[in-house]
């Protein structure tokens, strides 16, 4: 009787014959040898027995790979140029996605630092008719959400206040976080040092802002940046730093990424507002109808955001029903965090990524390329080895082999272009991309671009190997026939005509982000950019406490400025149109002492402006006067306002010399229009102008203010001495930032020039590969069909003729392309008209041009093969 | 041609008493480590395959009278004889040189 492994012997007779192949008499010896070990194993039992079987199968494994490796090495190795230019052209595809990978996973696909960070919620106040869908809640309302809400399990609110940390090198500003009661349990992050705010610190702390010595001492948490640049001292907890003119004691240093609302977070610190908010000037408490709090949420276990959101919404009806004057119509909105610190980078990111896949699509579709003009070349190398009784399962695991060096090869360039590449792309990166000081090659970068590589290497290398190794042997080993199948040349033209495709969508967009930039630079801000410096100021609030105080300090700093050489004219304001930094304050107003319902109150922006304001910025007057020095705090109350609001409250009638009737601090005052100023784009030029109302800063001083100079010169070359000057007015109050205006208009489109750059960079790519492509197609045409074109010609055919086949050809290529691409295109218009601005996607100009380069481009790739195909000479081709 | 690999160095050892089949190679190896090093039947016809390329050892004539005719016997070549040898010595220089440093002598006495 057989042995029972006899047919598991055989078994692995045939995987020795499969995997080696090649010496009868070895194998057999090799057989038998297993066979007997195995005889010696069972004589000591079932483990032993089973341990050698797998110890057999990974001897033959092993050896049997080795050997596919050390083929596929040396065949490599044989065609030092198509490994060159694969492993090149791959890697530099690769690496280009990984890094946009890299980005993309800590921007959008990285868990927030948080535990639970899906429960994190943000809450927005929303009011739909009057179209305000995100506005930051009032302190009122958060504080009735606090104490009745039933969806979440913490709710915060915080608010951040810019100050000025003085320290033994002098004085730096910084920014402050307010933080209500709740903050840390919200974020659920323990402090990497000391610890967080007991529920009693909470209560009856001064704020930054409040300028109220005495009381309870101040404390607050470090953020880990601003700890490193104290020294990273330990001691420090338990210690002091002295911020607006106080110490404030250090109970802890939160971890480095801990970022809220941002990086730029320097210390945390508790916010009562019920203690804000008391006294004469506040009876009802904390205000309704001052929106201006960050809140986050987080929702309780087991309820979705839906029901979180029905909850809330419940919750904010009824606060409507108790205080229609300042609620009627406001409902809230629930947005994951994670959401809204993506919201605005996403639709970029995701366009930036889509063109880097492109681009990975074009090498790919060139290498498959190269790689099936190879393996046509191989064509005949394989018929003969099938001839001579290779079996196809070796030739196809020498294509695996090969495919896997390549792929390995691929992932490890790509990886050191990556970690070289990140640098760059963040430093390019617009600087507002959130949690981009995240970004770095990790685990899942490193995957990605290992599964990236093989996924290219399959596309591009094993594939076309694979139909290369179908040949049929008689065919091939036909003397004399061109090597490669029709079918072969069928993939190639294929795959440049999806080249060309990708391309079109490639150039398309770019052509269509440029324009919509040029748009977007050409909408007139409303008032001349050029020559105007910003410096910003935030005093110290316990010095500066009190109306004249502020007054007094600002009239020094802009006399001090106004005396440089090369100012013009000098001005302060609360809010600076395009850019983003100063309290924005959205007030209702009303023009008869009788107030209207709370629904139907317009409301207009509240900003307050020294005198000469206009003249600076150079916004023109549209009629009335400009503020002047005699609108003092004891003067009677007047305002300057806009056209839109002129508009909409006097539709047409002559404002000035009317009185208008404001809700601000000290609660519904008539005011006096003196002028009225032409509309600016406040929120950059994608942003239509809003009512506004502005305030002489002398009948409202305000503490933290944009200084705007007027230059006759290069407003850059005056930035440090401004910034001396002013500070020679109180050495202890740094200016917070210098910038230009032309700078802050620049940044507020820096992610319309980021899109547009680097698609614009990936198109030109494109364009070159498609175009290498073009061209290697047509000269393995030329060279393929010597003999027919030397036919051809001999018959009579002139050199015009045959190059106008060859050019034809190309031609046709383009057009088959053009028509792909732009089916490409209509089906991404979605994604990228959300970024165009003032263009649509099917832009025929845009399309037209675009046509014209790539069929440009594709004329020039066919213009050397037509040209060789031209001069081939007839006798020499044919007379082998 | 020196430092052998360990694998190597196992088979031509295997060999150094006279000339063996495959499967006494395998068994030779296995005895002479207590079974802590094995060789496998596809890895070892390799590297005889190597080793008779590299003319280390060569295919026997001589044979046990009584064995299956199909058996392959190896024996070492005279160069492989001497390359076995050299390495032996390499290896028991190193071995002396351990054995001097201080720091081993020490562990050894603890």
């Amino acid at each position: 009787m057989k042995p029972p492994s006899s047919r598991a012997i055989r078994a692995y007779g045939r995987l020795l014959w499969l995997l080696r192949g090649r010496d009868l008499e070895e194998q057999r010896a090799i057989k038998d040898d297993a066979e007997l070990l195995l005889d010696a194993a069972r004589a000591r039992g079932r483990g032993a027995l089973a341990a050698t079987w797998v110890a057999l199968m990974l001897d033959l494994v092993i050896v049997g790979a080795g050997h596919d490796f050390a083929r596929a090495f040396r065949s490599l190795v044989r065609a030092p140029g198509f490994t060159l230019t694969v492993s090149v052209l791959l890697a530099l595809g690769v690496a280009a996605t990984t890094t946009l990978f890299a980005l993309v996973n800590a921007v959008l696909l990285k868990p927030l630092p948080y535990d639970n960070p899906e429960r994190l919620v943000m809450v927005w106040e929303s009011n739909v008719p009057q179209k305000r869908l995100r506005e930051g809640p009032a302190p009122g309302n958060v504080d009735d959400w606090v104490a009745h809400n039933d969806a979440f399990e913490a709710l915060t609110a915080w608010w951040t206040a810019p100050a000025t940390l003085r320290g033994r090198d002098g004085s730096a500003p910084v920014t402050g976080v307010q933080v209500t009661k709740g903050f840390f349990e919200v974020f659920r992050r323990a402090p990497l040092l000391g610890r967080t705010f007991a529920d009693r610190e909470y209560l009856g702390r001064p704020s930054i802002a409040s300028g109220r010595t005495g009381g309870l001492e101040p404390v607050l948490v470090l953020s880990h940046r601003l700890w490193q640049s104290l020294g990273a001292d330990p001691a420090l907890i338990g210690g002091t730093v002295y911020v607006e003119g106080r110490n404030w004691r250090v109970l802890g240093v939160m971890p480095a990424d801990f970022a809220v609302p941002d990086v730029g977070a320097a210390f945390w610190t508790p916010w009562d507002m019920r203690e804000a908010y008391r006294g004469a000037r506040f009876p009802d408490g904390p205000p309704r109808d001052f929106r201006f709090l960050r809140v986050v949420g987080r929702v309780k276990p087991g309820l979705s955001r839906e029901g979180a959101t029905a909850r809330m919404e419940f919750l904010a009806a009824r606060l409507a029903a108790d205080h229609p004057r300042t609620n009627s119509d406001w409902s809230v909105q629930l947005v994951p965090l994670r959401e809204e610190l993506v919201r605005s980078s996403r639709t970029e990111l995701l366009l930036v990524f889509g063109a880097v896949s492109s681009l990975l699509l074009l090498v790919c579709a060139n290498v498959a390329s190269l790689a099936i003009a190879r393996s046509a070349a191989r064509a005949r190398e394989m018929a003969i080895r099938l001839a001579l009784g290779a079996g196809r399962t070796r030739i196809i695991r020498e294509h695996l082999a090969e495919t896997a060096l390549c792929a390995v090869l691929t992932a490890l360039v790509a990886i050191v272009f990556t970690t070289g590449s990140l640098g760059t792309a963040i430093a390019f990166a617009p600087a507002d991309i959130p949690r981009l000081h995240e970004v770095d090659v990790n685990a899942r970068v490193v995957s990605f671009a290992m599964a990236v590589a093989l996924l290219v290497a399959i596309i591009g290398v094993l594939l076309p190997g694979l139909r290369g190794s179908a040949t049929a042997i008689a065919s091939a080993l036909r003397d004399g026939a061109p090597v490669s199948g029709q079918s072969a040349s069928r993939v190639r033209h294929a795959l440049v005509v999806a080249e060309i495709g990708v391309t079109v969508v490639l150039l398309v967009g770019a052509g269509l982000l440029a324009r919509s930039f040029a748009g977007l630079r050409r909408v007139e801000a409303g008032f001349d950019v050029r020559n105007l410096l910003v410096l910003r100021f935030a005093p110290d609030v316990t010095r500066y406490r009190g109306a004249q105080l502020v007054s007094d300090y600002y009239g020094r700093v802009l006399n001090a400025i106004s005396e440089l050489p090369g100012v013009a004219s000098v001005a302060a304001v609360t809010v600076l149109p395009m850019s983003t930094i100063g309290s924005d304050f959205y007030r209702p107003y009303w023009l008869e002492s009788a107030r209207p319902d709370g629904n139907t109150v317009p409301q207009a922006n509240v900003r307050m402006a020294t005198p000469g304001y206009f003249t600076t910025l150079g916004l023109p007057l549209v009629s009335g006067r400009e503020f002047s020095a005699q609108d003092a705090l004891d003067a009677p109350r007047v305002i300057m306002i806009n056209e839109s609001l002129a508009r909409s409250a006097w539709k047409g009638q002559e404002p000035v010399g009317r009185t208008l009737i404001l809700d601000y601090q000290g609660g519904p005052t008539p005011r006096q229009v003196v002028g009225v100023v032409r509309d600016a784009r406040y929120h950059g030029p994608r942003s239509n102008p809003e009512p506004e109302i502005f305030i002489p800063h002398a009948q409202n001083p305000y503490l933290v203010m944009n200084v705007v100079v007027r230059t006759t010169i290069d407003p850059g070359a005056l930035a440090q001495t401004a910034r001396a000057q002013a500070s020679k007015v109180d050495p202890d109050q740094p200016v917070h930032s210098v910038t230009t205006m032309e700078r802050l208009l620049d940044d507020s489109m820096q992610q319309d020039r980021f899109a547009m750059l680097f698609v614009a960079l990936f198109a030109a790519a494109g364009l070159v590969t498609a175009a290498t492509g073009v061209y290697a197609l047509l000269a393995y045409t030329v060279a393929q069909r010597r003999r027919e074109i030397a036919v051809r010609m001999a018959l009579g055919a002139s050199s015009y003729a045959v190059a106008r086949l060859i050019v034809m050809e190309s031609l046709m290529l383009a057009l088959v392309g053009s028509v792909v691409g732009a089916l490409g295109v209509a089906a991404v218009s979605r994604l990228v008209r959300s970024v165009l601005f003032g263009i649509e996607p099917q832009d025929p100009l845009t399309l037209g041009i675009t046509v014209a380069v790539l069929l440009t481009v594709v004329l020039a790739a066919s213009w050397l093969p037509a040209r060789r195909a031209a001069r081939i000479n007839p006798v020499s081709a044919m007379r082998i | 041609m020196l430092p052998l690999k360990p694998k190597v160095l196992h088979v031509l050892l295997a060999l150094a008493d006279g000339p063996r089949h495959g499967y006494g190679i395998m068994q030779e190896v296995a005895a002479r480590t207590d079974g802590h090093v094995r060789v496998w039947p596809a890895a070892m016809y390799g590297t005889l395959r190597e080793l008779e390329d590299l003319d280390l050892i060569a295919e026997s004539e001589t044979r046990p009278g009584d064995d299956d005719e199909r058996r392959r016997y190896f024996a070492l070549t005279p160069l492989g004889t001497r390359v076995l040898s050299a390495e032996v010595r390499r290896l028991k220089a190193i071995v002396d040189h351990a054995r001097a440093s201080r720091a081993l002598r020490k562990a050894r006495r603890a």
